[in-house]
């Protein structure tokens, strides 16, 4: 483990930012029913229970984007990491969840280990991922089948692999969105946020 | 044997005994010689071989008493050996006896095995026999019982064929009178026969006159039989349409039937069609209604905002006519506006342009100060040093005189002293005289010049405190002036300018809070948008994977819809072509939806209906044929319908096709009937 006793160096922050994403999805995708329950198992995590998909082509789909995101977050070249809820029947975006990244790119050139201690990130975390549960009482209902889609917001001139393609920012019509907290690691800062589709109350 | 071997030994040891003795003698003798030696030596080794000998001696003795023993055992063992034999013959003898015991009891064994495996032969032929005995009475018993239950079946059988032949009897009594009825009827078939064959024979005699007579008219008859013949074909094929036309008669009520079905098909159909129209027109409705209730929410919104913007559009021209200026729109604001900011931005540059020279005029002026200061300073010297060499020169201008004056002294002096000398020796006190003025002169030239230093000095004193007066005079002039110049310029600067500048400054504070509220707004903005997800497109690009799980679904979904499309497509060219047809038949296509029931019992009750149909016509076809060919047979009239309620009777006798009986009948209670026409 590259997280050693001492400190965290660049590839210790990427793995945790990249294991933090993992989870995150996967709460999104329990919590707001992308996918049904049953499909999900229970795993300790930031000591707290969080649910992992057991779906095989969902998990080496996750895994394909979680790898690719780790190469990038050492190489400091991401900039925003996007799950983007689409309704099936209308192909209306109808939430956005957003992590903005910074990445300290001295970090890069030094190479010596920050001090912050792996307990302090992990609560940080932990409150990240308890915000997102309890995000869900204000989000509104998703009654209708959705869809979900993983964007990542690059340098422009990153060169990026075949399965990879440029697409849409993929905004939502008329949205309200809501800042939720954020977790640094001393080199990658996250902020997370939510934006959903204002629905007309009759 | 052993005994002489013993002897032998016996003998062997005691001859070798003597030749010991006789050796140890020998050697004694021998020894006898060696006296030379000491005699104890001697005793000695007598003493050693008489031991020796004595050694030897035992040991032939205990030999001589082994081999003594030996013998003994010897003689022991064959006694032994005797009694052994003897008891092993004896034996042995008793074994032979036991052999032979041995033998003849084997023998007796044998036979008696022998007995016994015969006894058992027998026995098990005896078994055999008893079985082969009982399976013979068992079958003989099945036999029996077989014979008695073929006994029992030929009972049967007999009281069976009894009951038969009681039966047949009975048929061929029944026969018999059938027989004997059959035979009466062939009596009378026979009578009948009789009968015809005499009206035969008068029907013959009667033809053959005929024949005789008219041999044309055979002819003629078989052309009647072919005419009627023909007739018959085409009354048969009248009958066949008439049959028809009854047919056609009923066909319109079939076809009534069938259209009222097909009505009442169409009618369910439009029925169901109406109601999934409706269906839809009510879910349009209800579509409609809610996007009507949106749009009358967002024309209330549209109408407060509209009621928000008129009254901004009359605060603004309230602005209009309160500023004074030719505003109408807008735009002629908006104009404004510009101008009046183009002419701050040239005010500005204006200002900045003047405070700028100003800036530098300062600079160059206070650097120019203290150069004018050192100018003046520089004159002052200069008019100093003209001064005090104007002094100088006056100074040197009355030394000049004073020395000329001297001088003209002097030579007067000289002169009158060089006409007192003529005059007088007085030239030693004069010359004393003249010296001593000389120097009086020196001195009081030394004293002159020293004055005129001592003066020269103070004059530069007084000079150099001149200047000084006149640095700080000039210094005090210049700072009087600047002060009198920003008096000047206080003054100068009249209070248009003053105001002005204070309301540009105004403005300016104005404008800087206005930017500070829009680069406020813009960045709340800009927020806004990296919350929304906004980017940069020069610095940044979106990429995801193409085999994401939203393309996937899109993909499932679309195949789906067109799934659904193609199968509505078929079921539709069905509909089409069952609608078509008017009749359920075999589907060419695939079914895709199995059909309702009802569909199936309608089906059913058609092909039911139909079959009756067929039937009906066919069962009245044959009746009607049968009914007309009986009435023509029995009555000897075909009866004919020809128009409605016209009937044509043709005889069988009738000689012309045209010889018929026309009757009209009308069903009335009394049953009235015309003859129209009558033809021969």
């Amino acid at each position: 483990m590259s997280k050693t006793l001492k400190g965290i160096t660049l590839k210790g922050s990427a793995e945790l930012v990249a294991e933090f994403f993992s989870f995150g999805i996967n709460s999104i995708l329990y919590q707001r029913g992308i996918y049904p329950a049953e499909t999900f198992t229970r795993v300790t995590q930031y000591d707290m229970s969080l649910q992992l998909t057991t779906d095989a082509k969902l998990k080496n789909y996750l895994t394909n984007v979680i790898s690719q995101l780790k190469e990038w977050l050492f190489d400091c070249t991401v900039q925003k990491l996007v799950v983007v809820i689409t309704c099936l029947e209308t192909n209306e975006v109808l939430e956005r969840w957003q992590f903005d990244i910074d990445c300290d790119k001295t970090a890069k050139e030094s190479g010596a280990p920050r001090e912050k201690s792996i307990k302090a990130i992990q609560e940080e975390i932990r409150s990240v991922i308890r915000q997102i549960t309890a995000t869900v009482t204000f989000l509104p209902l998703l009654e209708t089948a959705c869809a979900f889609d993983l964007l990542i917001y690059t340098d422009k001139d990153l060169e990026v692999p075949e399965q990879w393609e440029e697409s849409g920012p993929q905004l939502i019509d008329q949205s309200e969105e809501v800042r939720l907290r954020s977790f640094t690691t001393s080199i990658h800062k996250v902020n997370s946020m939510v934006a959903y589709k204002r629905t007309n109350s009759m | 044997m052993d005994d002489m071997e013993d002897d032998t030994t016996i003998f062997s040891t005691l001859k070798s005994f003597k030749s010991f003795i006789s050796c140890p003698d020998r050697s004694l003798l021998e020894t006898e010689p060696a006296f030379g030696r000491s005699g104890l030596q001697n005793l000695y080794t007598k003493r050693v071989e008489l031991e020796e000998a004595a050694e030897r001696v035992r040991s032939h003795t205990s030999l001589l008493q082994l081999t003594q023993e030996k013998q003994q055992m010897e003689l022991s063992h064959k006694r032994a050996r005797i009694e052994l034999e003897k008891e092993a013959n004896s034996s042995s003898r008793d074994l032979q006896r036991e052999i032979d015991r041995n033998r003849e009891l084997l023998l007796q064994i044998r036979h008696l095995k022998e007995r016994e495996e015969k006894a058992n032969q027998e026995l098990n032929e005896q078994v055999e026999n008893n079985k082969a005995l009982k399976r013979n009475f068992e079958e003989l018993h099945k036999k029996a019982n077989e014979k008695d239950s073929k006994l029992a079946e030929a009972d049967q059988m007999i009281s069976e064929l009894k009951d038969e032949t009681r039966r047949l009897n009975q048929q061929i009594q029944i026969q018999e009178s059938k027989f004997s009825t059959q035979n009466l009827e062939i009596q009378a078939l026979q009578e009948q026969l009789d009968v015809q064959r005499k009206k035969f024979q008068d029907v013959s005699q009667r033809y053959q006159n005929l024949q005789s007579s008219h041999s044309t008219s055979t002819e003629s008859e078989l052309k009647m039989k072919e005419l009627e013949r023909r007739l018959a074909l085409q009354e048969q094929d009248s009958v066949i349409v008439k049959n028809m036309k009854s047919e056609v008669a009923r066909l319109p009520e079939l076809e009534r039937e069938i259209k009222r079905l097909r009505e009442e098909n169409t009618f369910l159909r439009e029925t169901k069609e109406n109601n999934s129209l409706l269906r839809e027109e009510t879910e349009g409705l209800r579509r409609k209604l809610e996007r009507v209730e949106r749009v009358m929410e967002e024309k209330l919104k549209v109408e407060l905002e509209k009621e928000k913007l008129e009254h901004e559009l009359q605060a603004w021209e309230n602005i209009g006519q309160s500023t004074g200026l030719n505003i109408r729109k807008p735009e002629d604001l908006s104009r404004e506006v510009i101008q009046i900011q183009q002419r701050e931005l040239n005010l500005k540059q204006q200002n900045y342009t003047l405070n700028s020279s100003i800036r530098s005029v300062e600079k160059t002026r206070t650097e120019l100060m203290p150069e004018i200061a050192q100018l003046r300073a520089k004159a002052q010297e200069e008019q100093k040093k003209r001064e005090n060499q104007d002094s100088l020169v006056r100074r040197l201008q009355k030394r000049v005189l004073l020395l000329t004056k001297e001088r003209d002294g002097m030579r007067a002096i000289l002169e009158s002293y060089d006409s007192e000398l003529a005059a007088s020796e007085y030239s030693p006190q004069l010359m004393l005289r003249v010296k001593e003025a000389e120097d009086m002169l020196r001195k009081v030239q030394t004293h002159n010049t020293e004055m005129e230093t001592q003066l020269s000095k103070a004059q530069e004193e007084a000079g150099t405190f001149k200047l000084q007066a006149q640095m700080v005079t000039a210094e005090l002039e210049a700072l009087k002036e600047q002060q009198v110049s920003n008096t000047e310029k206080n003054t100068l600067a009249t209070a248009e300018e003053v105001s002005s500048l204070r309301q540009k400054i105004e403005e300016l504070e104005a404008e800087r809070q206005q930017l500070e509220e829009q680069n406020n707004i813009l960045e709340m903005r800009l927020e806004r948008h990296n919350l929304q997800g906004d980017y940069d497109p020069v610095k940044t690009k979106v990429v995801h994977l193409q085999m994401n799980p939203t393309s996937i679904a899109k993909q499932q979904r679309t195949e789906e819809v067109e799934q659904l499309r193609v199968e509505c497509q078929r079921l539709r060219d069905r509909l089409r072509k069952i609608e078509a047809d008017g009749v359920m038949t075999t589907d060419d296509t695939t079914l895709i939806i199995p059909p309702s029931q009802e569909i199936l019992n309608l089906r059913k009750q058609m092909e039911s209906a139909e079959l009756k149909n067929q039937r009906l016509k066919e069962v009245f076809q044959k009746k009607i044929q049968e009914f007309r060919t009986a009435c023509y047979v029995l009555t000897g009239y075909q009866i004919d319908i020809t128009v409605e309620n016209q009937y044509r009777l043709t005889s069988v006798y009738a000689e012309h096709m045209e010889d018929s009986l026309l009757f009209k009948l009308t069903f009335s209670v009394h049953g009235k009937s015309e003859v129209l026409q009558f033809a021969v």
